[in-house]
């Protein structure tokens, strides 16, 4: 393999007094795709949250090349690397390029250029149909390629999904298939949970199991 | 009944004759109510987005402290106001007492416990994934907020309704620390209490309708927004 993107250690985190992280360490490949597997409510979302930033572990290193940071020292600069898209996305009250175009404003793009990056990664998705729509008003397959998209085309070094797959028919699930193949192409590095080996396994080059809050490597390609 | 009549005739010419006096009433009520709860919104929404999101000790006391400020006496705080702003009090020399602006102040105490608490609720009925995808997608924390703010926008314009609705109708307040000056200090609530105090209902009336509609306006404008709640959720 190449140098990791990212080096996550000794993750810890607990909840009133209850361990449920025990020093998890994880590396992130660009292009490689990782799949975390376990039991509900043994840590694999808040392990994700906690590597978007979106969670504040009990202790945490990050190395970025080479170099070893404390999570708090290191987590600002990480953050904008990554995105974590929930296991149900959330979808804002606009239309759907709006939603696709919300992380493009803390990018510095003037209009044109956002436009056309829109246009473009909505075509990309195969959702240029639906894009005047109003994204809360649109099926769970189509709301998760919306945040999909929305991800994209913020172009993030990893990406950190949740249960993709859950409650979808097979269409749904079979286009969310291509686009992570998509993605994964381009060099995105993707951390994926699920409880359904059998979705992913064209995909994935490392399966890891949460248990007893440590990872275990279940198997590589 | 017929002295009722009459006087209820006479106060509906007084509104459609358009009296000079009755109106710069209703205004002077509008215009101070309407200043204190656009000075005390932002702050008011800051504070419950802080408690709704934030992670300190002691916020279910700050809470409690807020859900039992809802129901202050309005005279409370005008005592209160009164006692700091009179000659003797600590802001003596300020020269507030009997002025709209600490007819303002006044009101907005009044109407900040029920906009933090309310705003609260607004926020914590909020998804939290709203501002987890808004961080993650890499807004700053201040453009975050104001997309939960977004989110969350008819309940929390509901909260605001019904803080205008609290301090346009309290009389404590503008009494004991507004004076009841005519044109400067008078407004829709003691200037009813003055006029009735005189056995000249006429004016009284006019301004208490101009008090009915405002609320039946402000209870329908809820309503409205309550449907667009539900629906949105």
């Amino acid at each position: 393999m190449n140098e990791p993107l990212l080096v996550f250690r000794e993750i810890e985190k607990s909840f009133s007094g209850s361990q449920i992280l025990c020093g998890v360490d994880l590396s992130l490949y660009p292009g490689k795709c990782i799949l975390l597997s376990g039991k509900n409510g043994v840590g694999k979302t808040i392990l994700l949250k906690i590597i978007a930033g979106l969670e504040i572990p009990d202790l945490a290193k990050i190395e970025i090349s080479g170099k070893t940071n404390s999570w708090e020292k290191a987590v600002r600069s990480v953050r904008k690397e990554i995105i974590y898209l929930h296991q149900h996305p959330i979808m804002f009250s606009s239309t759907v390029e709006s939603n696709v175009a919300y992380g493009l404003r803390f990018a510095s793009l003037n209009r044109k250029q956002r436009r056309e990056s829109v246009d473009e990664a909505l075509e990309w998705a195969g959702l240029t149909d639906v894009a005047k729509k109003q994204a809360k008003t649109l099926s769970g397959g189509v709301q998760q390629r919306v945040a999909f998209t929305r991800a994209w085309i913020l172009k993030p070094k990893v990406l950190l999904l949740d249960e993709p797959m859950a409650n979808m028919d097979h269409e749904s699930r079979e286009q969310t298939y291509q686009l992570l193949v998509r993605m994964k192409s381009a060099g995105m590095s993707l951390v994926i949970t699920s409880h359904f080996m059998q979705y992913f396994e064209g995909i994935v080059d490392q399966h890891f199991q949460l248990k007893n809050g440590a990872l275990e490597l279940k198997s590589k390609s | 009944m017929n002295g009722l009549l009459l006087t209820t005739q006479q106060a509906l010419q007084l509104l459609f004759t358009g009296d000079p006096e009755l109106w710069s009433i209703v205004l002077l009520s509008f215009s101070v109510s309407l200043k204190a709860i656009l000075l005390t919104t932002p702050f008011a929404f800051l504070v419950s987005f802080a408690l709704s999101h934030g992670k300190f000790p002691g916020i279910r006391i700050i809470l409690a402290i807020f859900n039992s400020l809802l129901s202050v006496p309005t005279v409370v705080i005008g005592l209160f106001l009164y006692v700091l702003l009179t000659r003797q009090g600590p802001f003596g020399d300020l020269r507030l007492l009997f002025t709209q602006t600490a007819m303002i102040i006044g009101q907005m105490i009044l109407c900040f416990p029920t906009l933090v608490a309310l705003g609260y609720a607004a926020i914590q009925a909020a998804d939290r994934r709203v501002w987890e995808t808004a961080r993650t997608l890499g807004a700053p924390p201040w453009f975050s907020m104001l997309t939960v703010f977004f989110e969350v926008r008819f309940a929390l314009l509901a909260a605001v309704l019904t803080g205008f609705g609290r301090i346009i109708s309290e009389i404590g307040i503008s009494m004991m620390i507004g004076g009841n000056i005519m044109g400067y200090t008078r407004n829709i609530t003691t200037a009813i209490a003055m006029e009735t105090s005189k056995g000249e209902f006429a004016q009284g009336i006019a301004l208490g309708l101009v008090l009915l509609l405002l609320s039946f306006l402000l209870t329908a404008l809820l309503s409205y927004l309550q449907g667009h709640k539900e629906f949105a959720a």
